[in-house]
């Protein structure tokens, strides 16, 4: 697991290491629905894009 | 093989995908394509066999699969295909042109033309978006009243799309729905979508339920699969109550995660499978 803070409410999440870029994750403490972007080897968070109208299967 | 996974977000399927192609032994290339950028005017060598196309946008599934192409990559499914079931009003003019049955399906631009067009069809109508999925903003009209109602809301969206009135046949299917999967060819696994709702989609509530389909709901299928092009597709039927099926939409980044879970048929695996066997022939 890897440490990454959450950008909404400042605390800490625990992202298993073997996650991908544009996986999804929610906040439990702060309910923040967050997307992982990985930079250069390095996790971080940022708030999940909303749902537009040309999503779909 | 070198395969590669253009996508924007992570869904079950994708993880299931990206798992089962290295499982099989094949070198997995992710591509994330909101932070892609994609040369549109020039080659560019990518040393991929194929790439599966699961951007949830359909715009990012368009863009990067005509990009992706354009740099000679074999995408699944392909920028027409893709094209071709993501706009519903396309889709139901392929199908009906390859002789698919579908719901009689009528486009108007303003009120009075909705009306008439509801009005040849009978009440009650179905009015969708061309595009989108999970069953959003899709509408039952009962009576004229209530259309009228559905047009108003639709002409004031600020999306010119809803500007194109879709309006179809009500199809008085038993409580159900039906989910097949077209690969190439063949119809490995399907499933229903039971509900109360009239509206079974499972992303609003429905319970899926595995489905043992007749050779001739799948005949029906591949008809369908083969009109949009082949590939990879999830087939929606409705069966009325004549029992008359008809196709009612394709799906071209289709999701199957409630499927894997009640039927336990491994549909990764078989995407991947049969997509490198396509590929070899
Ligand atoms: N003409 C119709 N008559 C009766 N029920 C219909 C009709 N069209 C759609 N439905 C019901 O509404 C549901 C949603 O319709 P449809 O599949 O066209 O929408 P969607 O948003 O593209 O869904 P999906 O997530 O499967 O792509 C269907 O599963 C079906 O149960
Ligand atoms: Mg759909
Ligand atoms: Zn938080």
């Amino acid at each position: 697991m890897v440490k990454v803070t959450c950008p909404i409410c400042g605390g800490k999440l625990d992202i298993p290491e073997d996650s991908l870029p544009g996986e999804l994750f929610e906040h439990e403490d702060c309910g923040a629905h967050l997307e992982l972007v990985i930079n250069e080897g390095r996790f971080e968070l940022k708030l999940a894009e909303e749902i537009a109208e040309d999503w779909g299967q | 093989m070198r395969i590669g996974l253009a996508y924007d977000l992570i869904r079950w399927e994708e993880k299931a995908l990206a798992y089962t192609i290295k499982d099989l032994g094949h070198t997995l290339e992710l591509i994330h394509v909101p932070e892609s950028v994609f040369y549109l005017t020039e080659p560019t060598i990518r040393g991929l066999d194929v790439t599966f196309e699961r951007c949830v946008s359909f715009y990012r599934a368009l863009a990067s699969s005509l990009t992706l192409e354009a740099q000679g990559v074999f995408v699944v499914n392909t920028f027409d295909v893709i094209r071709n079931c993501g706009d519903k009003m396309l889709t139901t003019a392929v199908l009906a042109k390859k002789g698919v049955p579908v719901p009689r399906t009528m486009i108007a631009f303003d009120k009075v033309r909705a009306l008439e067009a509801a009005k040849t069809i009978g009440y009650p109508v179905v009015v969708k978006p061309i595009y989108g999925s999970w069953g959003r903003m899709i509408a039952k009209a009962d009576d004229e009243s209530s259309l009228l109602d559905i047009l108003d809301f639709r002409e004031n969206m600020p999306s010119p799309h809803f500007q194109i009135h879709y309006i179809q046949e009500f199809i008085r299917k038993p409580g159900r729905d039906i989910r097949a999967y077209y690969l190439w060819g063949e119809v490995p696994v399907a499933i229903y979508r039971v509900s109360r709702n009239w509206k079974t989609n499972t992303a609003l509530g429905a319970r899926a339920e595995p489905a043992n389909l007749d050779e001739s709901t799948k005949e029906l299928v591949i008809k369908a699969g083969e009109a949009m092009g082949s590939g990879v597709l999830g087939v929606d039927l409705m069966e009325d109550e004549d029992g008359r099926i008809v196709v009612s939409e394709v799906n071209a980044v289709v999701e199957f995660k409630n499927t894997v879970r009640v039927t336990g048929y491994d549909l990764p695996r078989k995407i991947v499978s049969s997509t490198v066997e396509a590929l070899k022939a």
